[in-house]
């Protein structure tokens, strides 16, 4: 009989950093880019030495669906799902889909850094659903925790010169929270070295105006 | 990162799919086939990454069973092999998997099966691990990234140990999750590929040469004996030993461990409970699980899927003839009986188990009053889908008088099954009242199983009577290569009269864009030839074949009526289109634009145009429209590829989409 599991190796090296559990949650609308920005984290982790899992929940749909992907991080974490109300921080692309992961999954100490610009829906296009007021979203967030902080991420992306760096946006904020288990600079390194190189600019201006967010 | 890089001792974050093909290359692979299937769909093309730069043949198949036997025939002459599905397409490999065993394999032949707990992107749940039990083959269940690769690894040595084929046995929760792997060594040792007829048994691969089918199942059953002495040493299987007094213990595999061990935790239970983690959930290892069971007076199973550890400890608890108590699947009231676990479910089950107070849950009142304000976001179409063009032009062709069946397969189409703003059929509603309740192309169809299915259901409705309505069969091109010709061969052979619609966008795309036949390329992206779904037709004895472009609607409706109006047997009309994902990418790669839609004074509010159903296409309540009222529909520029369907006069009479730049989409 055994007692030995894989991935013995990163859980030693993360246990000498004091991790046992960090949970993030990046939850958005398909094509706004949150695959890829908790791939970012994630694998910045896994450079760090920790034990990294990455959840990935999405519909049937290619485009325009729900999106979210849970990273989760340390020594204590074995599948790659998040447990309710067990949040560090919830990056939200688009508010009404920030509010459906918070419901679930924050808690009182939660950080929600969350994009205020809304993506509407098929069902409100329709009119079989109404699509709620950003500010009650918001207010709503807030109701759940007191740490919600809530900007025009896509406005920044387009002052950076690119609309689909707004995924990149909320990960400079998310850096500068210091809530996660990587130092801003490293993960501003990752970011830059996993976009396209003739776009490695554009991204940094992204990174740059959500730092300064927080 | 690549998926054949060749650094023992790396550590890189991998998806769980590329992880099992990493496993293969590790083993050295020598063929691999599969037809897509989400969640297995990334598996293929991490080990045609690797086929072209080692040099051996990797490929899409047109179906799962053509796959199967493809990689059957490798192993057959010595090569490793593996296979790769979803749980669904596992069934369609059923006849070779229950009779392959019986001659059994010669080079390492490994069934990746990805099932899909929660029916995710499935119309079942389905645990496959049972079809290794019935067909008598070794099942491995591993539980993260390390293991999935680990596991293929080891499978094809198993294999070849056994001379049997090995399933492993993923699902949604690992395949499409990513972890850290700390990579191995890639086997560079190949094979020999050889033909021994008389292979250590007479008649070897031929089932019915002497000594025949019964002698080869015995031979099987020895073979699978061989197996025992595999699970009794292997480091897949664990045990956990709890702290002294504790009599209970949790028997657990697969991604299910995983949320045993996290929950242990948060209720501060880590050694609480005798811990058995099965990497082999079949067959169980008799000599460990005696041992197990003389520690412990009642065993909780926690199982992805149905009971398949929990029946065999019920056999060995029987078997020892002893008194201890098995709890899971088949107990009433102790575990969810349907969906994927999670840790919150597995929490609070052992919570109830160890009667001690489960962790809080994510629902309170606060939640529940805010959980009213999130707007749905229901699954749709993409912009300029030339499926919407499709729906529209049918629901516009089919007679709205009669009650019309609408069969449907499987692939993005199938949306226009899923409903959005479906009304609530009410007891008092009429069959007249029921008909108009379908509003936007995302509730018209009718009865949607699984692939191929849906041409046969509609013979059966013809021959059986059903005249109430026009009877249509709903496929795509990946479908019709798949599992469509012996059916549309049957309808003509039986004079079955449908109207069958092939929905060709060149791509098997909800899947994720694989190539088939009607792509013309190969998974290495080779040339290939493109047979013509209507020259098939036709020569299968079609009589009316007609080819209609989606973003022409005018034409679209015109050739489904006539089509309708066919008699004698099935008709068949090809709506092709390339996919707008593709086109749109085609674009961007030629740095070509688009030009793309506004809706301009003449709007008159009606909203015809968003029951499109086209995403790019919204209702502003605010602004003034031609009628006089507010609320006018508007495009989303960032969203709109410029398709022009919400532009013709089959969608809007008040001309009040205009174009804007040049070009085509």
């Amino acid at each position: 009989m055994h007692t030995t599991r894989s991935g013995r190796e990163s859980s030693r090296m993360a246990a000498k950093m004091n991790l046992k559990e960090f949970n993030l949650i990046v939850a958005g609308v398909g094509g706004q880019g949150s695959v890829l920005a908790s791939h970012i984290v994630a694998e910045a982790a896994v450079k760090k030495g920790f034990r990294v899992r990455v959840g990935e929940t999405f519909g049937a749909a290619q485009r325009g669906g729900k999106v979210h992907s849970h990273v989760r991080i340390g020594d204590d974490i074995h599948g790659p799902l998040c447990p309710s109300r067990s949040l560090d921080v919830l990056l939200g692309l688009e508010p009404n889909e920030t509010l459906r992961l918070a419901l679930k999954y924050a808690n009182e100490e939660t950080l929600i850094i969350t994009n205020t610009r809304p993506v509407p829906s098929m069902d409100a296009n329709i009119g079989a659903d109404t699509y709620p007021d950003v500010s009650q979203l918001i207010e709503a967030l807030k109701r759940l925790t007191g740490n919600v902080v809530p900007f025009d991420a896509t406005e920044l992306a387009v002052e950076a010169g690119n609309e689909r760096t707004m995924n990149v946006v909320l990960l400079g904020a998310l850096a500068a929270s210091g809530r996660l288990p990587l130092g801003a600079e490293f993960l501003r390194e990752a970011v830059l070295s996993s976009v396209p190189p003739r776009t490695v600019q554009v991204n940094e201006a992204a990174f740059n105006l959500g730092h300064d967010q927080l | 990162m690549s998926v054949y890089e060749d650094e023992p001792g790396k550590r890189v974050l991998m998806l769980g799919n590329e992880a099992i093909a990493r496993g293969a290359v590790e083993a050295g692979i020598q063929l691999g086939a599969a037809y897509p299937g989400t969640p297995s769909s990334e598996i293929m093309p991490f080990i045609a990454e690797a086929a072209k730069e080692l040099g051996f043949h990797a490929e899409w198949s047109t179906n799962e069973v053509v796959a199967f036997e493809v990689a059957a025939g490798a192993a057959v002459v010595g090569g490793r092999a593996l296979f790769a599905c979803k749980g669904a397409g596992l069934n369609v490999v059923m006849d070779m998997l229950m009779t392959l065993p019986y001659t059994g394999v010669r080079g390492g032949f490994v069934i990746v099966v990805a099932d899909d707990p929660g029916a995710w992107y499935s119309s079942n749940e389905q645990d496959s691990r049972f079809a290794g039990l019935w067909a008598e083959l070794p099942v491995l269940e591993p539980w993260d990234q390390q293991s999935a690769k680990d596991m293929t690894r080891d499978a094809f040595a198993l294999s070849e140990m056994l001379e049997l084929p090995v399933m492993v046995r993923s699902c949604t929760r690992l395949s499409h999750a990513s972890g850290d792997v700390t990579l191995g060594e890639i086997r560079r040792k190949r094979n020999e590929i050889v033909f021994d007829k008389h292979w250590k048994i007479p008649y070897r691969w031929n089932v019915y040469g002497p000594p025949g089918p019964i002698e080869k199942h015995r031979w099987q059953k020895e073979q699978m004996k061989k197996a025992r002495d595999y699970v009794e040493g292997t480091s897949f299987n664990m045990y956990h030993e709890a702290e002294k007094g504790s009599r209970l213990g949790v028997a657990t595999s697969g991604m299910a461990s995983n949320y045993v061990q996290e929950a242990l935790n948060r209720l501060g239970k880590r050694d609480g409970v005798h811990l058995l983690i099965l990497g082999v959930p079949y067959p169980l290892p008799e000599k460990m699980v005696q041992s197990y069971l003389d520690k412990v007076d009642t065993v909780l199973c926690v199982e992805e899927g149905e009971a398949l550890i929990e029946r065999q400890l019920h056999q060995h608890v029987n078997r020892l003839g002893k008194t201890v108590k098995v709890l899971g699947r088949l107990s009433d009231g102790v575990m969810p009986v349907v969906d994927e676990l999670d840790p919150d479910k597995v929490a609070s089950v052992l919570a109830r188990f160890l009667d001690i107070e489960p962790p809080p849950s994510g629902e309170d009142s606060v939640r529940e009053e805010l959980s009213e304000m999130v707007c749905a976001r229901s699954s749709s179409w993409c912009a300029g889908c030339p499926h919407i063009g499709s729906f529209w032009a049918l629901k516009r062709a089919l007679p709205a008088d009669k009650v019309n069946i609408i069969n449907t397969g499987i692939g993005c189409y199938e949306m226009s099954g899923y409903g959005i703003a479906a009304a609530p059929i009410d007891a008092k509603d009429t069959d007249e009242s029921k008909r108009w309740r379908a509003v936007t192309p995302y509730e018209m169809t009718d009865t949607l199983y699984v692939m191929g299915s849906e041409t046969g259901l509609s013979q059966g409705q013809y021959h059986v009577g059903y005249r109430d309505g026009e009877i249509v069969s709903i496929l795509g091109d990946s479908s019709f290569f798949h599992t469509n010709l012996a059916p549309i061969t049957n309808a003509v052979y039986n004079k079955a009269e449908q109207l069958i619609l092939v929905l060709d966008n060149l791509w098997t795309c909800m899947t994720g864009h694989q190539p088939n036949p009607s792509t013309g390329m190969n998974i290495q992206g080779e040339d290939t030839y493109v047979p013509s779904i209507e020259g098939i037709c036709r020569a299968l004895g079609v009589q009316y074949v007609e080819t209609v472009d989606p973003y022409n609607l005018k034409e679209t409706i015109d050739a489904i009526k006539v089509a309708l109006g066919h008699e004698g047997g099935p008709s068949v009309v090809v709506s092709r289109r390339v996919c707008a994902l593709q086109r749109s990418r085609e674009l961007h790669s030629q740095r070509a634009k688009a030009p793309l839609y506004v809706v301009n004074e003449n709007c008159t509010g009606c909203r015809m145009c968003l029951w499109l159903g086209c995403p790019a296409i919204g209702f502003d309540e605010s602004r003034n429209n031609a009628a006089g009222g507010k609320g006018a529909a508007f495009i989303d520029p960032l969203l709109c590829v410029g398709c022009g369907l919400c532009a013709q006069e089959e969608v809007c009479r008040f001309h009040a989409h205009d174009k804007v730049g040049e070009g085509e989409f």
